[in-house]
């Protein structure tokens, strides 16, 4: 029991996530920062790594000024709502070991909830804080939302379907032999994409354009409540790279080394995995300029809903004929 | 403001028919302005169908601090106009007051002043090309055009000692010489500029999401142009061959060899390669000017005291073109001075471009004229009740002022 | 017409994240700077004759002509000046420097003016002679 709680709570829990998140934050501008020739944090800590973690605390000490016709109950406590979301789907995700901290057997459809959920409280947000920069936010996010969900739930159900299971849990177990990546290819990238919009990553940073409309729908929040929208981005980032790994990557699934224990094992190809497809998204997200709200809302329905659901209808064809079939 | 106000013309016809909902302000603290400047937006949905601009922000006051000060102090203060164009307000200023002159300019000094003026004109190219990267999201092409504009930077502060106000005119020559062997690194860094706007031109050509950005965006007809009297890129980008280098060679530039970049498709990706290759003429022309440099003086000292009369002088700034207007009386110090800058000239054609975009666009449409604020600033009234808005002439300026001090001397007349 | 594709910048960046990045790190790194930059102003006491030309071409209004005594030419007392620079008003054109006959002025390297205390900026120095 103990052992439970002490699990959930620092590692490889909430803590853990946490650190994640700041270690993420730091080599997106890390390598960022490197591809455009410059440096990148450096002073706190050896390379700068303490630097997520230096802005999050300053942020928490900062004065918290709120609009006045903003909604001061869901301008002060639906940040931290919005905080609960990846942190939640955390849990779900099997970390070291192949079975997650909070695993069971309908799992993915609790991710899919809380994904939704997510979106819902942004949107809420962006809302309660009412001035006309805002204003044009939410009508971006909540347009963008629109676009993105459908392929990227499609994508998400493609792994599904084809491990036959609706838990994350059995959907890393069922690659053991074959990673999903190399049946749905498609179905991967369309999940990067859909993850970029969601994460508000470039080319999709349309809601928080920072040149254009101030910071879109974070604009009117300072304080506590800034620091902890911007830890939960990037909790999310971990929490979507994490999902990809499990549902396309096979997890912590990997060759077996004699002297090392399983869950260590385990735990290395889970984070070299994770760590790859973060740098994918790192690389992408500094090569793309921003494109405007009609030309995203075009490419998600027009081009990548149709590819995603080509993709399924070739899964099924491949479990129909038994090709390929998962274990 | 007093009772007895002169009368004058009403010019705006106001906001009061437009309803608050449509009216989105832009400005003056705005992210994709560098200097402030207000800009009402009238919306229908996302499309804009008109702009009223309400400038004054940035007023200096600099053409009546001119009149006080001796003619080579005016120089360092029209050189601190703007930061990007420093070096052509004080090349335009001293060519204007070298025309109330009976002096020459040697010819080395037309050389060295053609070749500054180039650089200028290379390192506010690069400038905008990464604000408009910057503009549209795509951090990485700022961070890498920036980079290289530190090469251009570098090489005017080898030659002058700053990097931005470069203080090299003075009358009739220039201050510095070129230090002694600058020649190879100077057309060795010109060829290294020219391939990366090389370059620059195929990312821009090819990145799509650039390309989504900046195609087909920021059209205008070459008739309204001119009717608008746009000048520089914002002429030549509709295709109006337009270039004061050329239609009235000032400095070397009648024997410094040089093409007038136009383009056909008038939309701002047009303006992004037409830019990008007037850098690679600049470049191209610093290099032959630094190895064809003739031997000579560099400066003929010109007494402190201009003779009487009237001049007007312009040049192709890199925004397009500056005009300085300079009146003497025999003084110490100039009667008049006046400066009109390009911004000043672009802004109607901005103002048109604006409708019929949307409000996405705004940053890069305004951006796309190259703005100075702070260079093109004006003052104007605005009557915050009515919502009028009108501005004075000199003489009721003066008449006010004159009123405002001395009221027994206007109840005399 | 070249062909249109996204990420077209991406092995750019590959490129230039194996180059050393062209971030000068200063203030940790020192700055190189080239023989002709324009900082603070110097002046050599012992060449400095009081002759008033830089104070009259300085566009900014930084130097001040202090009286510190007389001497006598012919008959006549005469007094001999120097002068007193306010530097946090100098725009470091150089016009001083340019125009002193005497070379008693010169521009140094030294770019890191700011303090908080306004009377370090007041260079005095030519007084004491």
């Amino acid at each position: 029991m103990i052992n439970e709680i002490l699990q959930a709570i620092i590692f490889p829990g909430v803590l853990f996530t946490i650190a994640m998140g700041f270690l993420f934050d730091w080599l997106d501008r890390k390598t960022a920062a490197r591809m455009q020739g410059r440096i990148g944090p450096k002073i706190t800590g050896p390379s700068g790594i303490l630097q997520p973690l230096a802005d999050f605390l300053k942020l928490l000490f900062k004065e918290e000024i709120i609009p006045s016709h903003a909604d001061r109950v869901i301008f002060l406590f639906a940040p931290a709502l919005y905080f609960l979301a990846p942190l939640l789907s955390m849990l779900f995700i099997p970390i070291i070991g192949p079975t997650p901290l909070a695993g069971f057997e309908f799992d993915l459809l609790a991710i899919l909830f809380l994904l939704a959920y997510a979106a819902f409280v942004v949107t809420i947000l962006s809302y309660s804080s009412a001035s006309s920069f805002t204003t044009i936010a939410t009508g971006r996010l909540v347009l963008q939302y629109v676009s993105y969900e459908i392929p990227l739930v499609l994508a998400i159900i493609t792994a599904a379907l084809y491990s036959r299971s609706l838990s994350v849990e059995g959907i890393v177990a069922s690659q053991s032999t074959l990673w999903n990546i190399l049946v749905m290819p498609f179905a991967f990238g369309v999940y990067i994409i859909a993850l970029m919009a969601e994460l508000e990553k470039p080319p999709f940073d349309i809601p928080s354009a920072k040149t254009e409309i101030v910071a879109g729908w974070l604009t009117e929040f300072s304080g506590r409540a800034l620091s902890f929208l911007k830890l939960t981005k990037e909790v999310g980032y971990v929490f979507g790279s994490a999902l990809a790994v499990s549902l396309f990557l096979g997890g912590g699934l990997g060759p077996e080394v004699a002297a090392v224990p399983p869950p260590v094992l385990y735990f290395v190809y889970f984070m070299v995995k994770l760590l790859l497809v973060g740098f994918l998204i790192f690389v992408l997200k500094t090569a793309l300029a921003r494109i405007k709200i009609g030309q995203a809302t075009e490419l998600f329905w027009k081009i990548l809903t149709p590819v995603s659901l080509a993709q399924i209808a070739f899964v099924l064809v491949l479990i129909q004929g038994g090709v390929l079939v998962a274990t | 403001m007093t009772e007895d106000k002169p009368p004058r013309k009403e010019e705006s016809a106001g906001l009061m028919k437009y309803s608050a909902e449509n009216l989105v302000p832009f400005g003056p603290i705005h992210p994709a302005l560098k200097e402030p400047e207000y800009f009402k937006l009238v919306l229908e949905g996302e499309k804009i169908v008109e702009v009223i601009p309400r400038i004054g922000y940035v007023h200096r006051g600099l053409e009546k601090a001119a009149e006080s000060r001796p003619w080579v102090q005016n120089m360092y203060m029209f050189e601190r106009t703007c930061g990007i164009c420093s070096f052509v307000h004080s090349l335009t200023y001293g060519q204007a007051v070298e025309g109330l002159t009976i002096y020459e300019i040697p010819r080395r000094a037309k050389f060295i002043r053609t070749i500054i003026a180039e650089l200028e004109r290379i390192h506010s190219h690069l400038l905008w090309v990464g604000l408009m990267g910057h503009w549209a999201g795509f951090e990485t092409l700022f961070m890498w055009v920036w980079r290289d504009r530190e090469v251009v930077l570098d090489l005017v502060e080898a030659i002058s000692g700053n990097r931005i106000h470069k203080s090299m005119n003075a009358f009739c020559g220039v201050r510095r010489d070129m230090p002694e062997g600058m020649e190879d690194r100077i057309v060795e860094r010109m060829k290294f500029l020219v391939d990366r706007a090389n370059y620059y031109k195929g990312i821009v050509d090819t990145e799509e999401t650039m390309l989504e950005r900046t195609e087909d965006i920021g059209r205008v007809s070459a008739e309204t142009a001119e009717k608008l009297c746009a000048v520089g890129p914002m002429a030549r980008y509709v295709g109006l061959r337009r270039d004061i280098r050329l239609n009235d060679p000032y400095a070397a530039y009648d024997e410094v060899p040089f093409d007038v970049v136009t383009s056909k498709e008038g939309d701002v990706h047009a303006l992004l390669k037409l830019r990008l290759d007037e850098m690679i003429v600049a470049a191209n022309m610093v290099s032959y000017a630094v190895k064809h440099l003739p031997e000579g003086p560099i400066r003929i000292k010109i007494p402190p005291v201009i003779p009487a009369g009237e001049h007007s002088s312009h040049s192709e700034a890199p925004r397009g073109e500056i005009f300085y207007y300079v009146k003497s009386s025999g003084g110490r110090t100039p009667d008049r001075v006046k400066s009109r800058q390009p911004t000043m000239a672009n802004l109607p054609t901005a103002l048109e471009i604006l409708k019929g975009q949307t409000i996405a666009d705004v940053p890069v449409v305004l951006t796309a004229i190259d703005p100075c604020f702070g260079c093109m600033d004006r003052m104007s009234f605005l009557d915050i009740e009515s919502n009028r808005q009108w501005t004075w002439s000199g003489e009721e300026l003066r008449r006010y002022g004159i009123n405002y001090y001395f009221p027994e001397r206007m109840k005399m007349r | 017409m070249p062909r249109r594709r996204a990420g077209a910048a991406i092995p750019e960046m590959f490129r230039t994240m194996l180059e050393k990045p062209s971030t000068r790190a200063y203030p940790y790194q020192k700055v190189e700077l080239p023989a002709r930059f324009r900082g603070k102003l110097d002046i050599d006491p012992e060449r400095c004759t009081g002759c008033q030309v830089c104070a009259m071409v300085c566009p900014a209004g930084v130097i001040t002509m202090i009286d510190i005594g007389t001497r006598k030419v012919g008959d006549k007392e005469l007094p001999v000046k120097r002068p007193v620079f306010e530097l946090s008003t100098c725009i470091f054109c150089g016009e001083c420097v340019d125009n002193c006959a005497f070379k008693a002025l010169e521009m140094t390297k030294q770019f890191e003016l700011a303090t908080p205390h306004k009377e370090d900026l007041t260079m005095r120095k030519a007084l004491t002679k």
